[in-house]
């Protein structure tokens, strides 16, 4: 039915390299009218770059082949498409939007810019363009009474940040919207929101090409679905022909760790063919070799007390004189080879909560005992063993990376500085437990501007269980990794924490995770735990809205509370 | 700064260019001396080229050549010396106000140099000319004290970011050194800005220098120095430009050389992996 109509945006053959590195190799496909098209595939598998060739954008010093056509007229790096066909919704809207400036003045600038150029006067105009921002704030569900024209960009919600990015789009009369992985770490009721306004989005005639990992969004939202991996086009057709049958092997595997997520796949498929091993084998080989040892010196863990990390009646706050608190009497316990996920929406003191832990924090009062003794609130205070013993895993891995040394160095260094390993030795490790969650030593020997998202959040994890800890805390670690790079770092994560008795502590937006490794879980809301319980029974039978909010098992299921 | 250029054929003409600029001021100014000839016979102010002054005589009638030849010296010697000593200083000092865990300990360290930068340079300036001899040492030691407050503040506000960014909390947690987390990590971070300032800096000094000449204090007022000489030749800037002009282009070549240099290298640094 699609090839009757004339696509509005029609790639054909696309290459791209770079240096010796084909980035993008044969990706063809259209963009119709009113219909999404998704790209899937695992983190470097190509999707931006070839979303980003639709804009004219390539990387530096690249070479182009194939052909892209945007209304029937050809883009290239040297004549990228004019500002307005086609909008760029980034993973990050907060980016697109100017921090300094209001949300009313620039919706109304864009207006004017796009307004037809027919003469007219100025009070004729500014009517005109009132009434179209207020329409685009209509089509993506914000109210159109004014309210938020005097705010700035930080004073609004992560969702309604991307609505405005969206209204951008509508009033630049955008005829096909790339949205990057418009869902990566939102919690489930903003996905559910974002989900619904891309649907909606393309019913009103937009054509949406959407990238994305989250393959409950691109079940629930698109029409067409293309499978990339490393550059190679190796599915293409309709949603339910792709998703339902799929034929490549990794279509296969990635629908297949899809599937797994609400129960533990025990036998969950891993069918990557050109992996030898499969990433649950290589966690045990890592975890075992953790297990035997490695450093010399350390006490022997099973003749450490089960006593585990306890918490109570912590409170914390930000500001000197005007304090605002972020936790209020938080009390909890985490026993050795248990595990505790905490959710809760944005804003709620997960990450405050993670940061006392850890001794990031130091604005914080009641105590943090690990085995009985209490550690200080700064983790400045700590000695290498406490420090050693309690490790966290930054939300942002890249932030959390010095830009200018190499990943591998720096995974392998806290073995150094906190365990008295061996250099080499702590090297060989740290390329050991990045190789069982996918990351090539030759990848890791690049600083952190070589990697993507994907392969600097394993480095970031990698570099905390290098530590060897006994608690870890892992602040949103999963958001932004495909299916099947998530089952192996959480496939990792399991078993550090079945065989090696860690005590972990997940902070997560995501069912799966939680499902997948928490034995308990927490819910926060504005600073307080408001309902706790063993995972099997919050997950299934949830008593609290707000649990049932957040870990509702489908997009389709529970309203927003 | 950015616009260094991609392809390595033209990287190395903007090498090449830079070294050019940087290195004619410096020959002039180590080499000079020797070569110039002070002992020519004065003739009228002003006067314009002739085969006797390649390029016209000065407000008192000195060859202008000589006086470049002969003015390099105490430009680069103090000038540089006093930027260089402003920064061995100031850079630690706005660093650890940045890396301050507590607040007071910030507000102790910036708010002396606050009040320090809220006094006119001059005023600084003859004062403590007027309490010691002058000479070379003392105006550089007063040119770097005038200068240490803007250079600590930079380094503090190019510092801050990072002092309390993930990486910095992540290498906290992994028992990094001192050393690395202040030294490599936050020195690392800071290094491009200071660079491109540090140039800058120098013009800021050599200039200063300069007034404290004209205000009798260190040079003599009509000393052989390219920026006393563009400060004193200025009013005849119609009659006869090259005695202005030749000084402040050695001036500013030597500081446009020196920060394609540093941008060079910083470039260069971020490549190599």
């Amino acid at each position: 039915m699609t090839s009757k109509l004339v696509p509005v945006v029609s790639v054909v053959d696309l290459r791209v390299g770079v240096a010796d590195r084909l980035l993008v190799d044969g990706l063809s496909f259209d963009l119709h009218r009113g219909r999404v098209l998704a790209l899937v595939g695992p983190s470097g598998s190509g999707k931006t770059t070839g979303a980003a060739a639709i804009l004219g954008e390539f990387p530096a010093r690249s070479v182009v082949g194939g052909t892209v056509t945007v209304d029937g007229k050809a883009v290239s790096a040297r004549e990228p498409v004019p500002p307005g066909p086609v909008a760029y919704v980034p993973q990050h809207p907060a980016g697109a939007l100017a921090p300094a400036l209001r949300i009313g003045p620039v919706l109304r600038e864009i207006a004017r810019r796009h307004l037809p150029a027919a003469e007219l006067g100025r009070r004729e105009r500014r009517v005109l363009v009132r009434a179209a921002v207020a329409s685009a704030l209509r089509q993506v569900g914000l109210p159109d009474d004014g309210s938020l024209h005097r705010r700035f960009p930080h004073q609004l919600s992560g969702g309604q940040q991307q609505r405005i990015v969206i209204a951008h789009a509508l009033l630049a009369r955008a005829r096909v919207v790339v949205a990057d992985e418009p869902t990566t770490g939102l919690d489930a009721v903003l996905r559910r929101e974002v989900a619904d306004r891309i649907r909606v989005l393309a019913d009103d005639g937009m054509a949406v090409l959407l990238l994305s990992h989250d393959l409950d969004v691109v079940r629930r939202v698109a029409d067409d679905v293309l499978v990339l991996d490393r550059g190679r086009q190796v599915e293409y057709g309709t949603a339910e022909a792709v998703l339902g049958r799929p034929s490549a092997p990794l279509t296969r595997a990635l629908v297949a760790a899809d599937c797994g997520r609400a129960a533990r796949p025990a036998e969950a498929v891993t069918v990557r063919a050109a992996d030898a091993a499969t990433p649950r084998a290589a966690a045990d080989a890592v975890a075992a070799q953790a297990t035997e040892g490695p450093y010399g010196g350390l006490p022997d863990s099973s003749s450490r007390s089960v006593d585990g990390l306890v918490v109570s009646e912590l409170s914390a706050w930000y500001g000197g004189r005007r304090r605002a608190d972020a936790l209020s009497d938080v009390s909890l316990r985490l026993t050795r080879g248990t595990s505790l996920a905490v959710v809760g929406r944005s804003g709620s003191g997960k990450t405050t909560l993670a940061r006392c832990l850890v001794g990031l924090h130091r604005d914080q009062r009641g105590s943090v005992c690990l085995d009985g003794q209490p550690l200080t609130a700064s983790a400045a205070d700590r000695s290498r063993g406490e420090l050693a013993r309690v490790q966290y895993v930054f939300q942002d891995a890249r932030a959390s990376l010095d830009p200018r040394r190499s990943v591998l160095d720096q995974v392998a260094r806290p073995a150094v500085r906190l365990r008295d390993a061996d250099p080499r030795a702590a090297e060989d490790r740290a390329v050991r437990i990045l190789a069982a969650m996918g990351v090539d030593e030759a990848i890791a020997r690049r600083r952190p501007r070589a990697l993507s998202g994907g392969e600097l959040r394993r480095a970031a994890l990698a570099r905390a269980l290098a530590a060897d800890p006994d608690v870890l805390v892992c602040d949103e670690i999963t958001a932004g990794l495909d299916p099947l790079a998530r089952d192996a770092v959480l496939d990792l994560l399991d078993t550090q924490l079945r065989v090696r008795g860690l005590a972990l502590l997940v902070i997560t937006h995501e069912r799966a995770v939680a499902a997948r490794l928490a034995d308990r879980i927490a819910v926060m809301d504005s600073g307080r735990i408001v309902d706790e319980g063993p995972a099997a029974e919050l997950l299934d039978r949830p008593t609290h809205p707000l649990t049932a909010a957040l870990l509702s098992a489908d997009l389709a299921a529970a309203p927003a509370p | 700064m950015t616009g260094a250029p991609e392809h390595p054929r033209r990287r190395r003409a903007f090498v090449l260019c830079a070294v050019v600029l940087l290195g004619l001021p410096l020959i002039c100014a180590l080499l000079g001396p020797w070569l110039a000839d002070p002992a020519d016979p004065r003739s009228g102010a002003y006067a314009p080229p002739s085969s006797d002054a390649l390029l016209g005589t000065d407000f008192v009638g000195r060859d202008v050549v000589d006086q470049v030849l002969l003015g390099g010296r105490t430009v680069v010697l103090v000038g540089g010396g006093a930027a260089v000593a402003a920064y061995i200083v100031g850079v630690p000092w706005g660093m650890c106000a940045a890396a301050a865990r507590r607040r007071w300990v910030d507000e102790v360290l910036m708010r002396p140099l606050d009040i320090l930068l809220s006094v006119p340079s001059l005023l600084t300036l003859l004062l403590i000319a007027g309490l010691s001899r002058p000479g070379p040492l003392v105006l550089g030691g007063v040119v770097s004290l005038i200068m240490l407050p803007e250079v600590a503040r930079i380094s503090r506000a190019a510092a801050l970011a990072a002092a309390s960014g993930p990486a910095m909390e992540a290498m906290l947690l992994t028992g990094e050194s001192w050393w690395r987390r202040n030294f490599r990590y936050l020195g690392g971070t800071v290094l491009p800005t200071l660079a491109t300032d540090f140039g800058m800096r120098i013009v800021g000094a050599l200039y200063l220098v300069a007034s404290a000449a004209f205000l009798g204090v260190g040079v003599a007022p009509d000393a052989a120095d390219w920026a006393v000489m563009v400060d004193r030749n200025r009013p005849g800037l119609f009659l006869q430009p090259w005695a202005v002009l030749v000084p402040a282009l050695l001036v500013t070549a030597m500081s446009v050389g020196l920060n394609l240099l540093f941008d060079q290298a910083l470039h260069r640094r971020r490549e190599t992996t």
